[in-house]
């Protein structure tokens, strides 16, 4: 790491269009909703920017937090799932030839250059009462039935179809399915490259294959999973089309919330506390992150 | 080739593409950097460029209105849509980006014009108003139509699958207050409705509701809850379709298009009254070429234009010439026009800037509980 | 890939449970489209039941003068913001790697922000903001574009700044050292050393910020204006009586379009590009 001051003309080469971007473009219109956040509704298309805090100690209820703790779980979930089910993928894509590798890579990723809610709508009919995956287990629970008659015994009862849709469960198979690639990604970006011959090396050392994993592989990986996890997990919060269109009557999370203040119940000042809740506590987060792991390297 | 003008070249816009299809996608890049000048639009006689910017929900005008409207009046109409009325209002509170009609329903035009976001209408530009049956003409939510003219109206009812209910779902009961289908129930997810057609059940207006009453629907919510399956975002008719539920709370004009194709279904409008909307063409404040959005609403309202755009949606029309043009399958029936003695009992929602942000709390937290 | 050799400890990918375990994974991730692009041959206005085959949606969404022009405007928008975001985003991630400066913590919260404001947020924030400023809305195409854009980019670039900082990490300083040793400037040793040692992430950070601007629908949605219509927009204002077999063919189109495109970038210069990275 090196300071900016012996730098300075190439600290300036670097951070100039990242910092003047970020500040015309994404810190001067927050500002707006920011200001919002402290205001009140003086009819319905103005907004009274009064510094109240009221907005604050409504989205600060136990409704809202219970609402935003629940969300928290739902994406959480998630992103355990895709990073159990893409760091394999990952690997393979890795330890792929080469010539494949490309291949791979835009195997995981096309998918998503499918419209979101044409996909989620395409999963969903996968998984209705009369969909795919229904036909496909009532179709292996005759089978099964046929075989008990086969050897004389009662065939089994009729099939019922499963309850796939509209549940908890249905919203967290829809999220994995959405953030999949975000969990793949960084994933195969931080393994590629990895130094092969140190898993080789814990393998002739006499370590199995799982052991190595777990002791060389996913250390070296680690930024990775931590990226991994941060562009799924956050985004996961943020979903709202799939707990709308997949979940039950009691899958709403708390972007479904914040959407319906901004649209629905026309509370921009409510909607506009809501997010920057959101936003004060993960800006907490990592700015604490970062002063950690900058002060854990100077110690090196 | 100047790309802008190929893209809004109007009729050999259509035939180049025709022609090109999916090259035009690969292609618009180089087409692009080719040239970036642009031709003036032709001029219209009343000094307005030839184009509009109308702003509509989606399946909602006839096969051929906007080329019908071209070959008569010169104009070139370029439709966009929107999904729901509270992103139409989202996106226009900031300013309008340009627009010159949007399809407001009856409680935003009530909320727009609040807002002043609305230009009155000059009804010496609309002649064809007359055609609108009288009751349409003086509204509550818009007295005199100073603001807005009627479109399509509608009314919320029960669609259900004839062969799964034992009897003609008349009553919300058995949506809102009876385990009898449990989990085979779909109701609608946007809160003041839900709250409003629980105060019909109740035997209250639905503009009548006060605190007391919003506490008591909202424990029947909840105490409802674990019997409905899925609140839908006005997709109901298809969960209906697709056998997903078997009774659902939508619009007759939905249910109306899909019984069409599955003969199975019903619609009812429960015996303690609903819910009426009305869809209407409005001018917004900042219209590019409020001329042309006359001429055009004007057009809309005329006999045989609304008897095509009739034909397409199968709601309920407003435009009496229109309906009069009509065979008898649609002016009989009674999912479109409900008989009369029931039409009575509906109302329509008033505009509420302090009960809408209670709803939607309310209901926020009957979904988490 | 099929010869018969003893399968090395490394060559994970010719292990029978890696290869069922990606598998099943692309099983998971393609038979929505499957069952997408068979439904867009269905001859019914609803994805409900099979009635048939025909082409006649194809037909419909190629003469769909507003869903082509959509299209265009997707992918141009998509294209142009991948550009920048991989450039701000690439050198976001190195400033935050490699100097020390004041409030720098600050800086690194800032920068991550984009991806925790919610969508909504953003886009009445991006809505006010260009009304207020009063950007045109009238210019010709593609100027007309630049307004989304700009919201893309916004939302894109830490994205890349995240994947390419994480490849960072295992960067050997050592090497740009001995580059600069030897005679390198600073700009050859970016170019020459770090650029390179970049590139995966740099391919993942690109796909990453093409496929989020491409899906974007809120954001874009307060952006836009009615000459500025993209295909997530389009298409969802489209299925509020349900996906259409119109909207399934649009999507099969696009679909093969990307991949027609990608092949043919990744044939001329991808696959090497990628591989030499290696």
């Amino acid at each position: 790491m090196q300071d900016w001051e012996s730098q300075k003309k190439p600290f300036a080469a670097v951070a100039t269009a990242p910092v003047f971007w970020l500040a015309l473009f994404f810190i001067a219109p927050m500002t707006i909703v920011w200001l919002y956040s402290f205001g009140q509704n003086a009819g319905p298309a103005d907004i009274d920017i009064s510094g109240t805090l009221d907005n604050y100690k409504r989205a600060t209820e136990w409704l809202y937090l219970s609402i935003f703790l629940k969300s928290l779980a739902v994406a959480a979930l998630t992103t355990l799932i895709c990073l159990i089910v893409g760091f394999p993928v990952a690997m393979a894509i890795t330890f792929a030839a080469p010539k494949w590798r490309p291949w791979l890579l835009l195997g995981i990723m096309l998918p998503f250059w499918t419209n979101l809610l044409i996909r989620t709508y395409a999963l969903m009919a996968l998984m209705g009462t009369n969909g795919y995956m229904n036909k496909g287990l009532g179709g292996l629970w005759e089978g099964a039935s046929w075989l008990r008659t086969l050897v004389g015994m009662q065939p089994l009862e009729a099939w019922t179809p499963v309850q796939l849709l509209y549940n908890n469960f249905a919203v967290v198979f829809g999220l994995v399915y959405v953030h999949l690639p975000f969990m793949v990604l960084p994933l195969y970006s931080a393994l590629d490259r990895l130094d092969k011959s140190l898993i080789e090396a814990s393998l002739d050392l006499g370590a199995g294959h799982f052991k190595t994993f777990m002791q060389v592989v996913v250390p070296l990986a680690a930024p990775g999973i931590v990226a991994g996890v941060m562009i799924t997990l956050i985004p996961a919060l943020g979903a709202y089309l799939t707990p709308d269109l997949m979940g039950g009557t009691d899958s709403q999370m708390i972007a479904n919330v914040i959407e319906r203040q901004f649209k629905r119940a026309n509370d921009w000042p409510f909607g506009a506390a809501l997010s920057f809740l959101l936003i004060y506590a993960m800006f907490i987060l990592i700015a604490l992150q970062s002063m950690r792991s900058n002060k854990v390297k100077e110690a090196r | 080739m100047d790309f802008k003008t190929f893209l809004h070249a109007g009729s050999n816009r259509r035939a180049m593409l025709k022609g090109m299809g999916v090259a035009a996608v690969g292609f618009s890049l180089t087409g692009a950097l080719a040239g970036c000048g642009e031709k003036e639009a032709a001029k219209l006689a009343n000094g307005e460029a030839a184009k509009l910017n109308f702003y509509n929900w989606d399946t909602y005008i006839g096969e051929t209105t906007l080329e019908d409207y071209k070959d008569s009046a010169g104009v070139d109409v370029n439709m966009t849509l929107f999904a729901s009325n509270d992103e139409l209002f989202a996106k226009l509170r900031a300013g309008n980006p340009g627009y010159d009609v949007i399809v407001p329903s009856n409680d935003f035009v009530e909320r727009m014009a609040a807002a002043d976001m609305l230009v009155e209408i000059d009804k010496a530009q609309i002649p064809n108003f007359k055609n609108i049956a009288p009751e349409y003409q003086d509204v509550p939510y818009d007295p005199a139509r100073k603001y807005s003219m009627p479109y399509t109206w509608l009314a919320l009812g029960i669609g259900y699958r004839k062969s799964k209910v034992k009897s003609v779902p008349d009553s919300w009961k058995v949506l809102f207050d009876s385990d009898e289908y449990k989990g085979r129930i779909a109701v609608l997810s946007e809160a003041g409705d839900m709250f409003r057609l629980y105060g019909k059940y109740l035997g209250k207006s639905v503009n009548g509701l006060t605190d007391a009453d919003l506490k008591m629907i909202e424990a029947m919510m909840i105490k409802q809850k674990p019997n409905i399956k899925s609140f839908h975002e006005d997709n109901g008719q298809d969960l209906l379709l697709k056998g997903e539920v078997d009774l659902v709370l939508e619009y007759n004009g939905d249910i109306a298009q899909i019984m069409s194709e599955d003969p199975d279904i019903g619609f009812a409008i429960p015996k303690e009254g609903s819910q009426l909307n009305s869809d209407n063409l409005c001018i917004p404040k900042g219209a590019p070429h409020p001329k042309n959005a006359h001429a055009f609403i004007n057009y809309l309202l005329d006999a045989e234009a609304g008897k095509k755009i009739t034909e397409t949606i199968l709601y309920p029309t407003p435009n009496a010439a229109a309906k009069a043009l009509m065979p008898d399958d649609y002016k009989n029936n009674p999912v479109i026009f409900p008989p009369a003695s029931v039409l009575a009992k509906c109302e329509y929602a008033k505009f509420n800037p302090e009960l809408q942000p209670k709803y939607e709390e309310a209901f926020t937290r009957v979904r988490a509980a | 890939m099929f010869n018969r050799t003893a399968i090395a400890p490394l060559e994970y990918t010719r292990k029978l449970w890696m290869r069922s375990w990606v598998g099943l994974t692309m099983l998971f991730l393609y038979a929505p489209l499957i069952v997408l692009m068979i439904f867009s041959f269905n001859d019914s206005k609803r994805n409900v039941v099979w009635k048939g085959f025909t082409l006649k949606y194809y037909e419909k969404a190629l003469n769909n003068d507003g869903l082509v022009e959509a299209m265009v405007n997707s992918l141009t928008i998509a294209f142009l913001a991948t550009i920048v975001s991989l450039v701000i985003g690439a050198l976001a991630a190195v400033m935050l790697w490699r100097f020390r400066f004041p409030f720098k913590g600050l800086v690194e919260g800032t920068m991550s922000l984009p991806i925790i404001v919610p969508e909504i947020c953003l886009g009445v924030a991006f809505l006010i903001f260009f009304a207020k400023i009063d950007w045109p809305t009238d210019l010709p195409w593609p100027l007309n574009l630049s307004a989304i854009t700009i919201a893309h980019i916004t939302f894109c670039f830490p994205f890349v700044a995240m994947v390419v900082r994480a490849r960072l990490a295992s960067f050997n300083k050592e090497e740009e050292e001995a580059a600069k040793d030897l005679g390198a400037t600073e700009w050859q040793a970016f170019r020459d050393v770090l650029l390179p040692h970049l590139k995966p992430s740099l391919v993942a950070g690109a796909l990453l910020a093409f496929t989020l601007s491409l899906d974007d629908f809120v954001i874009t949605f307060f952006t836009s204006g009615p000459d500025t219509i993209t295909f997530p927009v389009k298409v969802y204002s489209m299925v509020r009586f349900s996906v259409t077999p119109e909207v399934n063919a649009a999507s099969t189109i696009l679909i093969i379009l990307t991949v027609v495109l990608t092949f043919i970038a990744l044939r001329y210069q991808g696959v090497k590009g990628i591989s030499d990275a290696h």
